[in-house]
């Protein structure tokens, strides 16, 4: 009983992972290339979640600080910041990912990995 | 001033990265020397790093003066001066070749990109090395994957194209494992600095074992995807044989082997001693090892492919490495770090004399090299030294790694490495010289196509590093001298 | 100053060598007759720097100088002491021979230009196991011959060759795994690998057991000891004739050579037979002695008979070593010395006959003796001490061998070599009997089937004579018992027995 209500309390440590999963399951798996990156992109996001949840406080404010307001909690602001050069690096690799996804399309007319393993297998017999 | 050089030689390097595209028409040619001028200039960097932190010990640089744990730190200890050296040398060698070599595997547009993200790769690796803080690693970890892709992938054709999406999967997949461990160490100790977090997860392991143990695995897993250690090795025959010659002995002689170095220093100097006892992570990377290293050699041995060929026997030698970390002992360690180094030499040797064939005399098939010998000795005899320091016949560089890990399992008691390592040379024996043997005596095949003459701007750079492999068999004291103090454990 | 001097000869002897295979092979492109004298001439010279050190030893001394360390205890390094001079002695006298025999036999033959250069190099080598200092050096140069020597296996380049070389090339490469794992375990117990510091390992236990494993996998690889032999009745036939001649003659002699060390000087005598290892060698000895001499019966090629022929032999010298008493040491040395001579003048002699008819199998050769009389007279002589037959030199060590077994208490070692001297009989003397007696009926009634050619006489002086001179040493070094050999022998016994130091 106690795990369970842990994890509710930490339903969104919980979340993520469950992500994580899905995207890794998702790149692994699938034979489409633009699924892959789908994937891909969804392992990046959880963990992105999941890393931006650890700063969060509840009932925090911003850590914008004025003049004369005090509050009493911040959320923690460098988990949002480092976050932010993760979401860069991961757009520049979809970026990357799907250009190559294009060439390989132009060059075999298919985006199955499957489909582009037996036209290779049919040239190399 | 001496202190600012490592963050100088970085920057240098991301800079010069992002000039190369700025090159037009007329400037282009001054591509290659100013490449090779910016990776000379780093590598005297390095040389003086060396000089620098053996006189006064090892030293901590603050980016931007931000102390830790809030700036980004660099630690620039003898374990980051080697790695330095080993990756600037390297770098600098292979790109004389690579200048002549890229012309007819490349178009001539996308050479100044080849610079950048050359260079781009340099400067990540050597980021990797001498960071000291795990978002910093895991931004240098992102853009060397980018980088080591965008050089398989600039050979446009549908081979690389594959491979090097193969390549990039698994590795986002590697990098996404340890930004997730980033997230676990950071949500226990609020710390991303290596010291600091190695202060605290002493105390942490009682609270929170399972996040530890978690975030050790992931940390595992994503640097074994990286550094293609069995059996997470996939990708690597395909990426490493398909890319262009200069960008295979980069990828095989040093980025499998920086995240190898990289796992080494969270291992040693993140992790607490303890949590070994607890879990048997070295003995899983041990274990690991062994595999990689027999199924390395054995794969290696049924290739048609020459390159294909050398890119399995990386698989193997990556397998050493890990044994030396796996083994954790001091002198088994010296074993598998100065096999990066020793491997790094005589792989990406190995890949260039293989690409100065295929340039030569369009083979790649190992049947079809039959008395190639004959018509290319430097380029055969060069290939011969690095095939018997695979073997690891003394007076080769091969040999001082092996006896040095050999020697280590021993002071450990587990005489069965040492059988293992006798195995897999005996493998290497199996697949290596025949292909020499075939070079030089034998029927010889009449060349097919037209034979190209080499220019010596691509034969210097093998002969350089055939050099290195037996100078550094017979003199290898200057290297582990440095190692010796980079493993006080 | 005469020390300096002293320690330098043997870096020079070893150099010499190498350094002229590597002017050799530029030369050769130049001019043939230079490339041969160049060659005869190293040789010639080689041998009388081994010599020079004779007076240096004979007076007691040991040369024995570092030259450069590679790690802490792990150097490069020369030491040369009675041991190591006679085996050098011998191997550069035969090497000189061979050198000129090889003038002739070459010209015929294609490649020379790789053969005179590996030869030499191969001399250097050779020399380099025999006076290297510690094991790390020994074990350089060990590999290096090994590998060289490759090339003169393979030198007909034919299918046969290269299957043979290949088979060799990884015996080879296993044997110097076994060898670098057994200087690792060596190092590791003792924390040095040097040939002057005594007894390395004096305690039993299993990683001394594993060393000693595997230095007798190693070096019996090369040695041809039961059940390693068997690349070397494949490898030894498909080389030139003057390269069997050294294969067959001198470099099994450094697997030979490394047991004596590991016996006498990693390992001392009461530590083998405390724990009986002596019995592993005693008893593998004792099968290759019987193996090679019953399946040589078997061989209708006269140069793998001759191979196997080796296989029986270097039974009997890894059976004198075994022993561990100093007249089986005697005899022992005294056999290196005899069969490096014996097995070279056979190998050469059927190498003349090979070259002069091109006949290889023995039922062929009927009659050859009376075409080609010094070549078969000198076949006979070098077949004959084979055998054992008094007064030649095989037999003084077979006799010594054998006093040497009834004193460790084994008369059972006596019978082996009874019997193995028997079947030696049995392959040797129909040859002989068939080379002079033979093929006069055919001649007579008519020829059939392929024979020996009519019209064939001596081989060309240049090869009848190295072979002729072999001949002679082996009646020479077993006529006179107090001869130069002999003499080094038995101080060379004395010495190892009182564990490698003076």
């Amino acid at each position: 009983m106690e795990i369970i209500s842990r994890l509710l309390e930490n339903y969104y440590y919980f979340v993520s992972m469950v992500l994580f999963i899905i995207g890794i399951h998702t790149m692994l798996t699938h034979s489409n290339l633009i699924k892959k990156v789908i994937g891909m992109n969804i392992m990046d996001t959880s963990i992105f979640l999941f890393f931006v949840s650890i700063g969060y406080r509840r009932g925090g404010m911003a850590p914008i600080i004025q003049p004369g307001v005090e509050a009493e909690m911040y959320v923690n602001p460098l988990p949002s910041a480092l976050i932010l050069t993760g979401i860069v690096v991961a757009v520049s690799v979809t970026a990357y990912a799907l250009s190559l996804i294009v060439e390989l399309y132009k060059q075999y007319g298919t985006c199955c990995a499957n489909e582009i393993a037996q036209i290779r297998a049919r040239e190399e017999s | 001033m001496s202190l600012h050089l490592p963050v100088i030689s970085i920057a240098l390097l991301l800079l010069a990265s992002f000039v190369m595209p700025l090159l037009r028409r007329g400037a282009r040619a001054a591509a290659l020397p100013f490449t090779l001028s910016v990776l000379g200039a780093v590598f005297t960097v390095s040389l003086y790093l060396i000089y620098l932190v053996e006189s006064r010990g090892a030293f901590s640089y603050h980016v931007g003066g931000w102390p830790p744990p809030w700036g980004v730190e660099l630690y620039i200890d003898h374990l980051a001066v080697y790695m330095m050296m080993v990756l600037s040398s390297i770098c600098l060698v292979v790109m004389v070749y690579g200048a002549r070599d890229l012309y007819h595997e490349i178009r001539a547009e996308v050479m100044s990109w080849y610079y950048t993200l050359y260079l781009l790769l340099l400067a990540s690796m050597i980021g990797i090395a001498l960071t000291n803080d795990l978002f910093t690693l895991f931004v240098f970890l992102e853009i060397s994957t980018i980088s080591a892709c965008g050089i398989i992938s600039i050979k446009k054709d549908r081979e690389c194209i594959e491979a090097s999406f193969k390549y990039l999967i698994l590795s986002v997949l590697g990098s996404g494992c340890v930004l997730l461990g980033v997230a676990m160490i950071y949500m226990i100790t609020g710390y991303l600095n290596y010291d600091f977090v190695a202060q605290e997860l002493p105390q942490a392991i009682a609270e929170y074992p399972y996040n530890i143990l978690m975030a050790l695995s992931l940390f595992i897993v994503g640097f074994s995807v990286k550094s293609a250690l069995f059996p997470l090795h996939i990708w690597l025959p395909d990426a490493h044989s398909s890319a262009p010659s200069p960008s295979s002995a980069v990828l095989s002689g040093l980025v499998i082997k920086i995240y190898a170095a990289a796992i080494l220093r969270l291992l040693f100097r993140v992790f607490p001693a303890e949590l070994f006892e607890v879990v048997p992570v070295l003995d899983i990377l041990l274990f690991l090892s062994v595999l990689a290293v027999m199924a390395g050699s054995i794969f290696a041995m049924v290739q048609e492919d020459i390159k294909r060929m050398l890119a399995y026997s990386s698989i193997a030698q990556i397998g050493f490495v890990f044994m030396g970390i796996g083994l954790f002992g001091n002198r088994a360690l010296l074993g598998g770090l100065v096999h990066i180094f020793n491997h790094a030499l005589m792989k990406s040797m190995l890949f260039l004399a293989a690409g100065l064939i295929i340039y030569a005399a369009g083979i790649r098939n190992i049947r079809d090299l039959r008395g190639i010998g004959v018509r290319m000795p430097l380029t055969m005899g060069a290939f011969a030294i690095g095939a018997f320091s695979m073997v690891g016949i003394p007076g080769t560089n091969g040999f001082i790694s092996k006896w040095h890990l050999a020697l280590g399992a021993l002071d450990l008691g587990r005489p069965f490495f040492v059988a293992i390592i006798l195995l897999s040379s005996l493998l290497n024996g199996i697949y290596y010289l025949p292909i020499v043997i075939n070079a030089f005596f034998g029927v010889k095949i009449e060349p097919r196509s037209e034979h190209r003459d080499v220019p010596g701007m691509m034969l210097v750079p093998v002969l350089i590093l055939a050099a290195g492999v037996i100078f550094f068999g017979f003199y290898p004291g200057p290297i582990l001298a440095l190692l010796e103090q980079a493993i006080v454990l | 100053m005469e020390a300096v001097f002293y320690n330098f000869m043997p870096i020079w002897t070893v150099m010499f060598p190498i350094f002229m295979s590597m002017v050799i092979f530029i030369i050769s492109r130049r001019s043939e007759k230079l490339r041969d004298g160049l060659s005869v001439a190293t040789a010639v010279v080689t041998f009388f720097s081994v010599a020079a050190m004779y007076p240096y030893l004979a007076a007691g001394n040991i040369i024995d100088y570092t030259i450069f360390d590679i790690l802490p205890g792990l150097g490069v390094s020369v030491r040369v002491d009675i041991l190591s001079f006679s085996l050098a002695i011998i191997s550069s006298f035969v090497w000189m021979l061979v050198a000129i025999y090889s003038i002739d036999y070459m010209s015929h033959e294609h490649g020379g230009d790789r053969y005179y250069p590996i030869f030499i190099f191969t001399l250097g080598s050779c020399l380099g196991i025999f006076m290297a200092g510690d094991f790390f050096t020994l074990f350089i140069f060990f590999e290096l011959m090994s590998l060289i020597s490759y090339v003169l296996v393979i030198h007909e380049e034919t299918r046969e060759a290269l299957r043979a070389g290949y088979k060799y090339l990884i015996m080879t490469i296993i044997g110097g795994l076994a060898l670098f794992f057994a200087i690792i375990l060596t190092f590791e117990l003792a924390g040095t690998v040097s040939l002057s510091q005594g007894t390395l390992i004096t305690a039993a236990g299993t990683l001394p057991f594993l060393a000693f494993l595997s230095f007798l996998v190693g070096f019996g690889m090369k040695a041809g000891m039961f059940p390693l032999h068997v690349w070397l009745p494949d490898a030894h036939p498909v080389a030139p004739s003057p390269a069997s001649a050294l294969l067959s003659g001198i470099m099994l002699k450094t697997g030979a050579y490394g047991m004596l060390r590991v016996l006498f000087t990693v390992f001392n005598i009461p530590l083998v037979k405390e724990t009986g290892w002596d019995m592993i060698m005693l008893v593998l000895a004792v099968i290759t002695i019987l193996l090679g001499s019953a399946v040589a019966l078997t061989q209708e090629d006269l140069k793998r008979r001759l191979a196997y022929s080796s296989v029986g032999q270097m039974g009997y010298i890894i059976l004198g070593m075994a022993l561990l008493n100093e007249t089986a040491l005697v005899g022992d040395v005294f056999h290196i010395f005899s069969h490096a001579l014996m097995k070279s003048t056979l190998f050469l002699a059927a190498g003349a006959i090979i070259w002069k008819t091109g006949l290889r199998n023995i039922n062929d050769l009927q009659g050859i003796g009376k075409k080609m009389p010094v070549t078969m007279g000198a076949f006979t002589i070098a077949a004959l001490a084979m055998i054992g037959i008094p007064p030649l030199n095989g037999f003084l060590s077979k006799w010594t061998l054998a006093l040497g077994a009834l004193e460790a208490g084994a008369p059972l070692y006596v019978v082996v070599l009874l019997i193995s001297s028997l079947l030696n009989g049995l392959y040797y003397l129909p040859i002989i009997i068939a080379a002079f007696f033979g093929g006069e009926e055919e001649e007579e009634g008519g020829h059939h089937g392929e024979g020996i050619p009519f019209n064939i006489q001596e081989a060309a002086h240049r090869m009848v004579i190295p072979v002729a001179i072999l001949g002679l040493a082996c009646i020479v070094f077993g006529l006179m018992p107090n001869n130069f050999a002999f003499e080094l022998s038995l101080r060379t016994a004395s010495f190892l027995i009182n564990a490698g130091m003076p």
